[in-house]
């Protein structure tokens, strides 16, 4: 969606894409904190 | 109506009710209850009974400017032509039963439920006008306060005044009327939607009616703004000002009513000139009320399991690419269900719901994605629920062995896998290690 509306983002954040946000399970965010990640951003 | 009565193959359950709504596309089993009219089929509509019914009640059709008798028929084009017995009101004297030649009059009927197996369902529930609470600007308080339905009733040739405009409070001719818009829309108070410009039309066609019947008639309309936006809407908008209706663009808070005449005062501003406050005084005041869904929509929005929009209509599939299908398949939304609108959009929002419907039936295989969910094992199913509970399609029903996913209904989004604490059910396509793989991959880097 953040192409959509055309807005911009840094590099450093990666998208991983998902068919819906009700797909998103606490353990897979908390996965990304674990391998490194300072933060999770779940985009509509 | 008639045409559709009589259309073979097309069965009209009248006077009935759908009760309950099982299953899904192409296998949907609905039961109607229909209910008990006291009169069957060999009644021809004659009227023999109503003349001597001595029991009279509110007559809905003519949003209670006059009564009907406890035995009736709905209206004079009622389809089919049957009288109807509001028990309520009857009180058993049975003189209808006497009267009628056809013997069609059966106080031992009860009502009936039917089962019907069908395909699709469209939804045309319509609109109702909102109801201003009682004493917002005079309603239900000030005999001369009425809406737009019933000034439409007053008006028709075929209602309780024969056509002649007259008011309630004397039966005299009025000649000073204000018709105010936006009553209860466009309102944060009350409704916050504007009724898609149809009362603004509204006021327009029955101040030039007006005017056709009493050329001297001083018409007034007091409005937000003019939403003439249709095929020669605004060139009738033109024509009623050159007639001499005049058009005030003010808000008005409060209606004052002199006791003796009562004859409704009203002080305004014409906000597009500099006069300042005026107080007027009108002999009538018609008040255009929103369009709000039909009474009862709810215990047809539960059977479905439909959503409601925000205003308080169907939801449908998408506002602006699909505003005729809704997110269940096999199940359209026609006409006013979906959104206040015109007679134009409501056939054309009608068709296109037909349209879907045959689109959908007309083939005879029904095409899904396999991005489903699945419970794979079901072992690991605890039966808690969660997954029933949560999932926005009503798709997984809780077996004695576990979740069951019924899969014309699931639409793949996943809701039911991240709810899942045994992580019983997953979704194909989509599972878990799919996503573990990628952030390890995204953050390896790191």
């Amino acid at each position: 969606m953040a192409g959509t509306i055309r807005a911009q983002y840094p590099a450093t954040l990666r998208p991983v894409r998902i068919n819906c946000t009700g797909r998103v399970t606490p353990s897979l965010m908390m996965r990304a904190i674990g391998k490194g990640a300072d933060g999770v951003v779940v985009g509509a | 109506m008639l045409q559709s009565a009589r259309t073979p193959g097309l069965n009209l359950y009248t006077y009935s009710e759908v009760e309950d709504v099982q299953g899904f596309v192409g296998n949907f089993t609905v039961k109607v209850r229909k209910r008990a009219r006291y009169v069957n089929n060999d009644c021809n509509g004659c009227g023999a009974c109503w003349e001597v019914c001595p029991a009279y009640g509110y007559n809905e059709f003519n949003e209670g400017l006059d009564s009907r008798k406890a035995i009736y028929s709905s209206f004079a084009q009622a389809v089919p032509s049957l009288a109807q017995i509001d028990m309520d009101r009857c009180i058993k004297c049975e003189l209808c039963k006497a009267a009628c030649e056809l013997d069609a009059i059966d106080f031992d009927q009860k009502d009936e439920i039917i089962e019907i197996n069908v395909g699709s369902i469209a939804v045309a529930t319509g609109w109702d006008e909102f109801e201003p609470p009682t004493g917002y600007l005079g309603y239900n308080k000030y005999p001369n306060v009425i809406t737009q339905l019933k000034l439409e009733r007053i008006l028709a040739p075929n209602g309780p005044t024969l056509g002649h405009l007259v008011r309630p409070s004397d039966g005299k001719e009025p000649k000073k009327i204000l018709f105010i818009q936006c009553v209860g829309s466009r309102d944060l108070n009350m409704n916050a939607y504007c009724s898609s410009g149809v009362c603004c039309m509204i006021s327009i066609k029955n101040s030039k009616l007006i005017k056709q019947h009493s050329p001297d008639a001083d018409i007034t309309v007091a409005y937000m703004d003019m939403r003439a936006a249709g095929k020669d809407y605004e060139e009738y908008f033109t024509l009623s000002r050159k007639e001499g209706i005049k058009y005030i663009r003010t808000n008005v808070s409060r209606i004052k009513e002199d006791p003796k005449t009562h004859n409704l005062k009203i002080v305004m501003q014409n906000t597009l000139s500099s006069g300042g406050l005026k107080e007027l005084e009108f002999d009538m005041v018609v008040l255009s009320t929103a369009m709000v869904p039909a009474k009862g929509v709810e215990s047809i929005q539960k059977l479905l399991k439909l959503e409601l929009s925000q205003d308080g209509f169907f939801k449908e599939f998408h506002a602006r690419l699909n505003p005729i299908d809704t997110k269940i398949p096999g199940i359209v939304l026609s006409g006013a269900s979906q959104g206040p609108k015109s007679i134009v959009e409501s056939i054309a929002h009608g068709r296109a719901a037909a349209s879907s419907l045959a689109r959908l039936m007309g083939k005879d295989k029904y095409r899904i994605l396999l991005i489903r969910a699945a419970v794979e094992d079901k072992d690991k199913c605890a039966k808690c629920g969660l997954c029933e509970l949560n999932c926005p399609y009503n798709a997984i029903t809780i077996n004695d062995d576990g979740a069951e996913v019924n899969e014309i209904l699931c639409r793949g989004c996943g809701t039911c896998l991240a709810n899942c604490p045994s992580e019983a059910i997953t979704l194909r396509y989509y599972r878990e290690p799919h996503y573990e793989k990628q952030i390890d991959a995204i953050l390896m880097e790191i």
